[in-house]
């Protein structure tokens, strides 16, 4: 078991025969991913890694059952793409796109609530559960940083996951499923919002938040700890802590939050809350073996 | 992109909301010409994109000719200030808050208003929460009249001064709209004594991912700090300038970031932060040449990419010192896809690459030290 994506999930590939979506979909398939069918306009007939390119989503889902589409598509059409998937009753969707506009974000995350759906991303590399399946971007030389075990990793960001990953596999531990969240203000699913699927999956025995300044998503995980809601071990490493202020912040940003934001807000909200910080990415690991000796 | 104040009002008198009368200046005499036009007292509000202008002194009112003189001598004298946009002053009676932005959790836009406004909202957040109106919107439906006209009563405002404000908040929107907007504020939105409701400070940042919609909006010098920072824009390459002694050249804005914080606990200084990974993975080259430019002792390049390979970053990195032959030591962690080949490619060219973030964090700081 895992969350997300399991072995058996049926995944459709938007933007299949782009360089980035055939060269991906070859190593989704190779980690294990159930890929059945992908879509772009224009290309109907076309096969890539044996499965079949159809014209639009509405094409392939008559052709095909599918339960999640993965997105290899421009920022500028990702919400189209999205809505696209979202027509033909597509539940879990995730974007790598980096510049999706934020007001698409804000739609496409409001549409994928009202439909009951999920969509991971954007600027992010996805989601995998190592020895199982994969959706995105992650790297071949998984044995090093992306080796199966109990730990699940939730993410804001890309290079630092490998840096931060591979401290925890240093450490004597294995992934069991990690989810890019994505480095955008408004990401389509927020940490809080995994919560839920890391309780209750059996294989995930403590959650590894990468998280860094601005917005409010690692406050929620405080509260979800607070509440009950979430009640596993947390550990949480967040980048920026000696960032210099003020260089991008807005006042509005942060009312709607009362005041929360700041990297010392995040930690004092998690602490209180039961979390472990790491100050460096390898306390990460030292704290994850204090925590599950 | 942040705008500045005089851009902002531009766009707020192109789309309905009353401004007071202005001339956006950059010398002393122009002050001088315009105070004719402009009357007296008047303001002189520095063209900045910083917050706190107000404290910093940075927005004088000034009563006579001689004193416009003076603090525009100040003001334009200092560095810091390229421009001035003179202002008619307004016969305040009250202050509102009025802005626009995005809530994330909601996927909302949210309009927040108060009727205390002039403060900086995040002091009054703490200090006065209830003061504080809050109207979420439905992006794809958009701003719905009925919602305009209860926010204005929530903010106890009456009669004609509702009425103005009503269409302020409606304009106001439909510039968050129009301009992508991340945030658009009014703080203050003036009541005159005379009734009329102004906007007596305008902000505007608009959405960097829109910016191909969003023409019009040239990234001058004015725009940026420093020339490093404005020069490295050009390229499209994310850097902030420092004071400190070490160079970063890292990739990925959550692991740099991360080797910024590294630096600081070990006892070391930053000279500039500069990201090359990503879309900038293949700038190598010009990566370096704007580190080197900097007075630092020592450039730590730390990557661990996925799709930004290893092996082209190192041959980058060789390329860059084959080029510009840098005057000071390299520290290299250059981790990732390709990372074997990237090792041999930069051990061929002399170095020692290391694999560990932290030692080569503790390296750097020991060089910049002179320890080693």
């Amino acid at each position: 078991m895992s969350i997300f994506i399991e072995s058996d999930t049926r995944v459709l590939v938007q933007g299949m025969t782009g360089k980035e979506g055939s060269f991906w979909t070859k190593h989704m398939i190779d980690l294990g991913t159930q890929v059945v069918a992908g879509v772009t306009p224009g290309k109907e007939g076309l096969e890539v890694e044996g499965r079949p390119v159809y014209h639009s989503v509405r094409r392939a889902a008559a052709e095909h059952e599918i339960d999640a589409a993965m997105l290899f598509v421009p920022p500028r059409f990702t919400k189209d793409a999205v809505f696209e998937a979202l027509d033909s009753g597509i539940q879990k969707i995730v974007t790598i796109a980096d510049g999706i506009p934020l007001h698409e974000m804000v739609q496409i995350r409001a549409a994928a609530r009202s439909n009951g759906a999920m969509v991971v991303g954007g600027n992010t590399s996805g989601v995998i559960s190592p020895g199982t399946a994969m959706m995105g971007m992650f790297p071949y030389w998984i044995e090093r940083v992306y080796t199966p075990g109990r730990i699940g990793v939730m993410t804001r960001s890309g290079s630092l996951t490998n840096e931060v990953t591979a401290m925890v596999v240093r450490a004597g531990f294995g992934v069991s499923s990690l989810i890019g969240i994505g480095g955008d203000p408004v990401p389509g699913t927020r940490f809080a919002e995994m919560l839920p699927l890391y309780e209750q999956d059996r294989e995930t025995d403590a959650v590894v938040i990468i998280g860094e300044l601005g917005g409010t998503m690692e406050e929620e995980v405080a509260e979800a700890m607070r509440d009950g809601r979430f009640t596993k071990p947390v550990v949480a490493f967040l980048g920026g802590r000696t960032a210099p202020k003020g260089k991008r912040m807005g006042h509005a940003g942060a009312i709607v939050t009362g005041g929360k934001g700041t990297v010392e807000g995040k930690i004092k909200a998690l602490t209180e809350a039961g979390a472990l910080v790491a100050e460096r990415p390898r306390f990460v690991g030292e704290l994850l073996q204090e925590l599950l000796k | 992109m942040k705008l500045f104040e005089y851009q902002a009002k531009e766009v707020f008198r192109s789309h309905g909301i009353p401004v007071p009368p202005s001339v956006l200046v950059e010398t002393v005499p122009e002050v001088q010409k315009v105070l004719g036009e402009i009357g007296l007292p008047c303001v002189l509000k520095s063209q900045v994109l910083r917050g706190g202008r107000g404290k910093a002194g940075l927005i004088p009112f000034v009563r006579t000719e001689e004193q416009a003189v003076t603090e525009a001598q100040r003001l334009l004298g200092s560095e810091q200030v390229p421009m001035l946009l003179v202002e008619s002053a307004v016969d305040i009676d009250r202050e509102i808050y009025l802005s626009v932005t995005v809530d994330p959790v909601a996927a909302t836009a949210l309009i927040i208003a108060s009727a205390a406004g002039g403060v900086e909202i995040e002091t009054l957040a703490q200090t006065d929460p209830e003061k504080i109106v809050q109207e979420p919107v439905d992006i794809t439906i958009g701003l719905m009249p009925y919602q305009v006209n209860d926010l204005v009563y929530r903010l106890g405002l009456n009669g004609d001064v509702a009425k103005q404000t009503k269409k302020v908040i409606t304009n106001l929107y439909a510039i968050f709209e129009a301009y992508d907007a991340e945030l658009v504020e009014i703080n203050p939105l003036f009541v005159s004594k005379q009734a009329e409701v102004i906007a007596g400070d305008g902000k505007l940042i608009i959405d960097e991912n829109s910016m191909h919609r969003q023409k019009g909006y040239e990234r001058t010098r004015a725009y940026y700090d420093s020339d490093m920072e404005f020069e490295a824009a050009q390229e499209g390459i994310p850097y902030l300038q420092f004071d400190g002694d070490i160079s970063l050249m890292c990739a990925g804005a959550g692991l740099t970031t991360t080797v910024y914080d590294l630096v600081n606990y070990e006892g070391g200084s930053v000279a500039n932060y500069l990201e090359f990974g990503g879309p900038n993975y293949r700038k190598a080259v010009r990566a370096m040449e704007l580190c080197l430019q900097n007075e630092s002792k020592v450039i730590l390049m730390v990557t661990f990419g996925t799709i930004a390979r290893a092996d082209v970053m190192a041959e980058g990195i060789v390329d860059a010192i084959n080029r510009l032959h840098p005057d000071r030591p390299i520290v290299t962690c250059i981790r990732g896809t390709n990372e074997e080949e990237a090792v041999r490619i930069l051990r061929a060219a002399g170095l020692e690459p290391l694999f560990d973030t932290e030692e080569a964090v503790r390296k750097a700081v020991a060089i910049a030290k002179g320890a080693c």
